[in-house]
């Protein structure tokens, strides 16, 4: 017999596994809290606590089921929705994708120049009181300092040690960095610059060498207006994540910083010629693509339902073929599609003997497109056909008959109505689900053809999910936020559509 | 017999020509590309000859490609996705499962709120936010790379996101067929709910969960938008990634041995789902009835 009555292990397994995952939780935790990352610190404290109080409470038995898959949900599926949502407010893109903060901070950076007097110095990477700290030799004077990133202390002889060269290696309270450290100091070093007064810093130029800078750049007192003392011109906060030149607007200086602008993703995909043609060429597309797609998947499904409703010799072998499109993995035959309908190589043009460049052509692009789509879709809607007939009542064809109606009149008065009642919530779940179809467009077509030379942004084939996909990653330039807009129109019409569609079905009142 | 006879003759009749005739077109069409991938497969230089369907000469070359060639690590990305998607099948089931345990028998406040609000979330798929989830595992890879952008750990989180919303319908489905005599039964004699659920629940749904077990695996295997937005590197790719960016653009140069990759993955998947064809075609058709 057991040892353990089963109640007993449970509860042991439960206290482990519990153990295991808070003390994943809580060193998440620590890392979150030494970068002063306090929203995912915060984050993973409430998972620890909810985690802790529901599996050790008597009570909220239906919450310990619920808990994993909530906390996941929420995580991975609510916050980038909503985050998607907040993104699409913003100007935020390739060049804007910090914050104000940090632009400027960089700025400050990208505006040093090097002093006229020419001073470098040595330097040797390490620590100093727990903070980054340089040990710097003046070159010329030999003047010997250590530097952190606020403040700069000039050594009294007898506190550092120097090599050869009078370059100093050692000092009190300073412990050099080993050559591993050096190797990940760029995380660092790329922003650390060591304040010398009146304007200039001390700036390193590699690993072991620094020099001394100043600051062309002049900053006003709230950040809204930067005078190049060098260049002579003075740039301004253009109100949309850069400073630009005062007189000349095409003088952007980089970086830039997200702005929070509500209106312009939106409005600009409405108004903008160069992103309102696109979209709604895009629109129209996506729209027809998913509604021929879905109807001619349902038409041939229907059809070879219908011839397959008989008892037929060898129907069973047939049956089996025919669902082979539906078991075989869909990218893989969207990829061997695409490599069939390859110009040069492809297996069709091969065969037939003939040139065609099917997926150059924007016409036939769209037919290879449903074609290829019909053949992925049909063994589908076969087999939901299939049960929609077998559920049609047999009565309403012999009462039909009695009255003397014919075999076509039974079909398309009686029959192909009842079928599509009992079908709908599936066709509009299918039409949904082509509506975003990424794999197949990007995998077969990427889009195309499109016309780059002549400023296309968008190909012949992409529908919403591709051109978003394209926008936010495609290319050099990454617009993060246009592609969340375009991302959100996108849940408004998925959600309408569900909405309506779950009404009808009526599912939310059964629950 | 006479009625069985009757129709035996029936199906010879003329009137079924057009069935047959139907159902070769269609066959044709259906395995057309499964032809052209298994003889380019076979193919020593992976074009087809002009007019003919089939290899001229046998060669295996394009498979020994396949795990030689270092340039395409597909053993690696077979095992990446594999990995990936079981784990993902595992968990998710028995994620969905204990959502849809909660939801078909026990009675708590807020529940059909809930239940509402979870169908209404999971209608929105996961990866229209892809931006957003971008930026987001981008932050995360600062403070761990294990689950951060380019890792298959912080893509296995975004697949867990929607488990709820995914095998939980299917499964509620079937636990409500359940009698609910079997759990008051087991209460009378004193099993806690977590009991009722392991020890009662777990294997009376043992076939149901195979079946959501596999689609979801087939799910992940498809999946190819977040994972082409998460594996950049090319050891870390699944096999979609791997074959499209090894493909994509190329089909002169490598159609030859990715004919090949494709055949591997997907004999055991066709497989799989043929053996499983009589539960999938069920819950398929069912869900048409049920509608």
């Amino acid at each position: 017999m057991n040892p353990l009555k089963p109640s007993a292990m449970a509860a042991i397994i439960k206290v482990f596994l519990l153990a295991i995952a808070s003390a994943l939780i809580v060193w998440m935790i620590y890392v979150a809290v030494l970068a002063s990352d306090w929203i995912v610190a915060g984050t993973l404290s409430v998972i620890l606590i909810g985690a802790n109080v529901v599996y050790f409470s008597k009570k909220a038995v239906a919450s310990k089921f619920l808990f994993p898959g909530s906390v996941l949900l929420v995580i991975f599926v609510i916050v980038p929705i909503i985050y998607t949502a907040w993104m699409s407010v913003y100007n935020y893109k390739t060049g804007n994708e910090i914050t104000k903060d940090a632009a400027i901070t960089q700025l400050h950076q990208v505006g040093l120049v090097p002093d006229p007097s020419g001073t470098s110095y040595d330097m040797v990477l390490g620590h100093y009181n727990g903070q980054d700290a340089v040990l710097l030799t003046n070159q010329s004077t030999h003047e010997v300092s250590i530097g952190l990133k606020d403040k700069l202390t000039v050594l009294s002889a007898g506190s550092f040690t120097t090599d050869a060269n009078q370059k100093a290696v050692t000092a009190t309270g300073f412990t050099a960095d080993t050559p591993a450290q050096i190797a990940q100091a760029n995380t660092w070093l790329s922003a650390f610059m060591v304040p010398a007064g009146n304007d200039l810093y001390i700036s390193p130029q590699g690993t072991d060498v620094a020099a001394l800078m100043h600051e062309k750049f002049q900053f006003n007192a709230d950040n809204t207006k930067i005078v190049d003392t060098v260049g002579g011109i003075t740039y301004v906060d253009n109100g949309n994540g850069n400073f630009v030149g005062q007189k000349d607007a095409t003088a952007v200086l980089y970086p830039g910083w997200r702005q929070f602008n509500p209106a312009q993703n939106y409005v600009g995909l409405l108004t903008d010629p160069k992103l309102n043609g696109p979209l709604l060429g895009v629109f129209i597309w996506t729209i027809s693509f998913a509604f021929i797609s879905v109807l001619m998947m349902w038409a041939l499904g229907l059809t070879l339902a219908l011839a397959m409703d008989k008892k037929i010799r060898f129907r069973a072998f047939y049956r089996g073929v025919l669902i082979l499109p539906y078991a075989m993995p869909s990218f893989m035959s969207i990829l061997i599609w695409a490599g069939i309908f390859n110009v040069n190589y492809g297996a069709l043009n091969n065969l037939l003997g003939i040139h065609v460049d099917w997926l150059n052509d924007p016409w036939l692009a769209r037919l290879v497109i449903l074609i290829v789509n019909l053949w992925l879709g049909f063994p589908y809607f076969y087999l939901i056909s299939t049960g929609a007939l077998q559920a049609l009542p047999t009565d309403i064809e012999e009462a039909a008959e009695i009255d003397g109606a014919s075999g076509s009149q039974i079909f398309w008065r009686i029959k192909l109505p009842l079928i599509f009642q009992i079908l709908s919530p599936l066709l509009i779940g299918s039409f949904a689900f082509n509506f975003n179809n990424f794999n197949l467009i990007y995998l077969l077509t990427k889009g195309g053809p499109i016309d780059i030379l002549n400023g296309q942004t968008a190909g012949a084939t992409d529908i919403l999910i591709t051109y978003a996909y394209k926008t936010a990653f495609g290319g050099n330039d990454q617009n993060l936020g246009l592609a969340c807009a375009i991302s959100v129109i996108m849940f408004v019409i998925v959600g309408a559509l569900s909405m309506w569609s779950l009404k009808r079905s009526r599912v939310l009142e059964e629950m | 017999m006479s009625i069985a006879l009757g129709k035996k003759k029936q199906s010879r009749t003329p009137s079924n020509l057009w069935r047959h005739i139907f159902a070769w077109v269609l066959m044709v069409f259906a395995v057309f590309p499964i032809i052209v991938v298994v003889s380019s497969s076979l193919s020593a230089t992976g074009a087809l000859s002009t007019g003919s369907l089939l290899p001229t000469k046998i060669s295996f070359g394009n498979y020994t490609m396949l795990f030689t060639n270092s340039t395409i690590p597909f053993g690696k990305w077979m095992v990446n996705t594999i990995v990936l998607a079981a784990v993902n099948a595992v968990i998710s089931v028995l994620i969905g499962m204990f959502a849809a345990y909660a939801f078909s028998r026990l009675r708590y406040r807020g529940r059909k709120q809930s239940l509402q609000a979870l169908f209404l979330i999971q209608v929105f798929p996961s990866f229209l936010a892809l931006a957003a989830i971008y930026v987001i595992f981008e932050h995360l890879y600062t403070l761990y790379p294990a689950i951060g952008l380019g890792s298959l750990g912080g893509l296995l989180l975004v697949y867990l996101g929607g488990s709820m919303g995914g095998s939980a319908w299917l499964l509620k489905g079937f636990l409500d067929t359940i009698p609910m005599e079997l759990d008051e039964a087991a209460k009378i004699d004193g099993a806690s709910p977590s009991q009722i659920f392991w020890q009662i629940f777990l294997p009376l749904t043992v076939p149901i969960l195979v079946v959501s077990t596999l689609l979801s695996f087939i799910g992940t295997f498809n999946e190819y938008i977040l994972a082409s937005l998460f594996l950049q590197d090319i050891q870390t790719r699944t096999v979609a990634v791997g074959l499209q960016s090894f493909v994509g653009g190329t089909f002169g140069a490598n159609w030859g041995p990715f004919a090949a990759g494709s055949v591997v993955a997907a004999i055991p998947l066709v497989a799989l789902f043929l053996s499983l064809q009589k539960y999938i075609v069920s819950g398929v058709t069912a869900g048409s009835v049920k509608g």
